[in-house]
């Protein structure tokens, strides 16, 4: 099993190793860089700007050496010193910009997650074992609507709906007056109560599918003759349910329960640009309008870490909760 | 005659699904005796595993015992349901509740045709035959309930029973899988054991050293045996009595002896001519004249009539009843009512 982990472990590590190159490149593709856009903006409001005074911005930035030597660079500052590099638009480090946003992206995908864990595996299994029942229906209504709508035409009506009903539009994550006050428990009281929303609005397809997916294993698991080995053992209904049939429905969705944060933190970046929320994904959505490379290939490279992170976890669970793979 | 363990009479189980009702058990009536095998054979879809699982009230959902009795004759026990000389009536009792539970497992035992599914692949063989034991003997200690376990699986003839308790079902054989059945069976001694075809999915080999093994058991054990099969082979080697099953009735029983060499049924009769005559190798029964009929379309007075070669004009109308031919010798047919005397229905 350890062998297992440590291997695990090993591809994690090549996968993020793959994934700096790809963000570094991809970050490079759109036809020239920020000093393009620099030149262009400066030419369009005044003053053109010299060929000699070009190549000198570019040296400055570094942005004249070929892109292995770039990368080098930008990989060797952020394992030996925790710098993401320069961000051209803010004038400023770009790890304040990205750190100042992902634990915000983070929460708010990491509290989705627990909402629909939370609830989508409970509800799975009350509608297998309520079959047919008026709640059975009303929760399988429940996610046939969730599944079929997009997250952010969800976001929009939401938007909507609060803004015509409430007076106010629930964008934001804070009240006016948490919103750039110090951390607090009120403050992150406040937080909680806004938090709820979009996490909704991100869960809802993956919860609605969650639930569809333990109803179908848990009746399946239900009919399996282990089943009726155990009650055929005095077992009561109860201890019996939890000891087997749901073990057995829940082990596949938990094992890899991790795959689903690459969902989490994308979701996130959509909606909060939809709700104009202040976490990471706006910034960066702006970041790759600007060719403010630093930043956007920092938050690709941090969104992909939380992912890898996420699957390696899975990977984990799956052996620890499951024998048949531990022991293969 | 020996008082019976257990006395089926009138036993009717149905189906309701939304195709239609299928009536699985359509009036059975059954004596196990203490200490004696009982096999039950009959095609596939007689209704024989819906029976077993009825004497445990673990019947799957849309099925529901809609009449009879499962009267269980033990000593008294404070709490439990009784109805006339002491003896449990388990077809009353509620399927969920705490009576019922205190006879499965411990009383009456069951295992099951499948023992690469019966089994957990999630837990050990030591958790899933612990668990039985710690569940009917109060109080039992995990160390002393593991010392158990290991005894069992040595009962049964587990190699190396200490190491074997930690390994879990999916790295065993067919045959050892089946072993860890048994074992948790017999771990709390009940006086009946059900065995559901338990050696079908088994090699020859190991299905013989099953059976050889599940006989020497119970002689130590001195438990009754219901074991079901449609291996006629099985049942020569096994058998006290034998009843044979036909869409939900049992159409002939008596002891073994008289089944094979005295046939009076129509069915057993082709049932026994449906078997190669010197043959060492055992054949499934689906050799005779027609089909089973579907269950939905049960047909009407002998439900063996569209297939008997020696039905009767009344046979298609009247519902034969259970005629006595001699003692221990019971038959369901019309040719032999008007010979014997009837039973009177319980
Ligand atoms: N869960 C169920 N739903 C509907 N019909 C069932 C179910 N289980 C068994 N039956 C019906 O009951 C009848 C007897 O089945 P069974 O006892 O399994 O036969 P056997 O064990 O003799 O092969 C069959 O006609 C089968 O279709
Ligand atoms: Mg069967």
């Amino acid at each position: 099993m350890w062998q297992y982990i440590f291997r695990r472990f090993g591809y994690m590590l090549f996968t993020l190793f793959v994934i700096s190159i790809i963000s570094f490149v991809v970050i490079q593709l759109p036809p020239g860089d920020y000093v393009d856009t620099l030149v262009n903006q400066m030419a369009s409001e005044s003053s053109g700007v010299s060929a000699e005074v070009e190549e000198q911005m570019r040296a400055l930035y570094g942005l004249d050496q070929p892109v292995y030597v770039q990368y080098f660079k930008w990989v060797r500052n952020i394992v030996t010193r925790g710098e993401f590099g320069y961000s051209f638009v803010y004038r400023t480090d770009a790890r304040e910009i990205i750190m100042d946003r992902l634990p915000m992206s983070f929460a708010l995908a990491l509290g989705a997650f627990l909402i629909v864990q939370l609830t989508s595996i409970p509800i799975g299994i009350y509608s297998a074992i309520k079959q047919y029942s008026i709640a059975d229906y009303g929760f399988t209504f429940l996610g046939f609507v969730g599944r079929a709508i997009p997250n952010f035409l969800l976001a929009l009506v939401l938007l909507y709906l609060s803004f015509r009903y409430f007076g106010r539009a629930m964008v934001g994550l804070f009240s006016e007056e948490f919103v750039d006050a110090p951390w607090s428990i009120a403050r992150v009281m406040d937080l909680m109560r806004h938090l709820w929303i979009p996490a909704i609005i991100i869960g809802l397809d993956r919860g609605a599918g969650q639930i569809r997916t333990m109803r179908a294993n848990l009746l399946d698991e239900l009919n399996k003759p282990y089943v009726d080995t155990a009650r055929a053992k005095g077992l009561s209904e109860r201890r019996l349910l939890w000891k087997y049939p749901v073990r057995h429905a829940a082990n596949p969705i938990i094992s890899t329960i991790g795959w689903a944060l690459p969902e989490f933190i994308s979701g996130e970046a959509i909606v909060s640009i939809v709700l104009n929320l202040p976490t990471g994904g706006p910034i960066f959505l702006a970041a790759l309008f600007a060719q403010d490379m630093f930043v956007a290939a920092g938050f690709i490279l941090m969104f992909s870490v939380l992912t890898v992170i996420g699957t390696f976890i899975s990977d984990v669970l799956l052996v620890w909760l499951d024998p048949r793979v531990r022991l293969q | 005659m020996t008082d019976p363990l257990v006395e089926i009479k009138d036993l009717r189980i149905h189906f309701f699904t939304d195709e239609g009702v299928v009536r699985a058990v359509e009036g059975i009536d059954l004596n196990i005796k203490p200490g004696k095998t009982l096999c039950v054979v009959g095609e596939s879809g007689s209704g024989k595993s819906v029976m077993a699982l009825s004497l445990l009230q673990i019947i799957h959902k849309p099925g529901q015992i809609v009449d009879g009795q499962i009267l269980y004759h033990r000593g008294r026990v404070a709490g439990g349901q009784f109805s006339q000389n002491g003896a449990v009536d388990i077809a009353s009792l509620n399927r969920k509740g705490r009576d019922i539970r205190s006879i499965r497992g411990a009383e009456i035992a069951m295992i099951f045709q499948e023992p690469m599914t019966s089994l957990s692949p999630m837990y050990t063989v030591g958790n899933q035959v612990m668990e039985t034991i710690r569940l009917h003997e109060k109080g039992i200690s995990k160390k002393e309930a593991r010392e158990r376990a290991i005894d069992i699986l040595r009962r049964v003839r587990i190699p190396k029973p200490e190491r074997l308790i930690d390994e879990y079902p999916f790295r065993l054989s067919g045959g050892m899988r089946q072993r860890v059945m048994i074992a948790m069976a017999l771990s709390c001694t009940p006086s009946l054991l059900i065995a559901d075809e338990p050696t079908t999915a088994l090699d020859v080999t190991t299905q013989a050293q099953i059976l050889d093994l599940m006989l020497e058991l119970q002689q130590e054990f001195n438990m009754a045996i219901m074991f079901i099969t449609h291996d006629l082979g099985v049942v020569a080697e096994i058998a006290d009595d034998v009843a044979v099953m036909y869409l939900g009735n049992v159409v002939e029983y008596s002891d073994v002896d008289t089944i094979f060499n005295a046939p009076e049924h129509p069915y057993t009769q082709a049932l026994l001519r449906s078997i190669p005559k010197i043959s060492a190798t055992r054949q499934p029964l689906d050799m005779i004249e027609g089909m089973v009929p579907s269950p939905f379309r049960r047909p009407g007075g002998c439900p063996f009539h569209p297939r008997c070669t020696q039905a009767l004009a009344s046979c298609s109308t009247v519902v034969p009843s259970l005629t006595t031919l001699h003692e221990n010798h019971i038959v369901r047919c019309l040719l032999h009512e008007e010979t014997g005397e009837e039973v009177p229905r319980g």
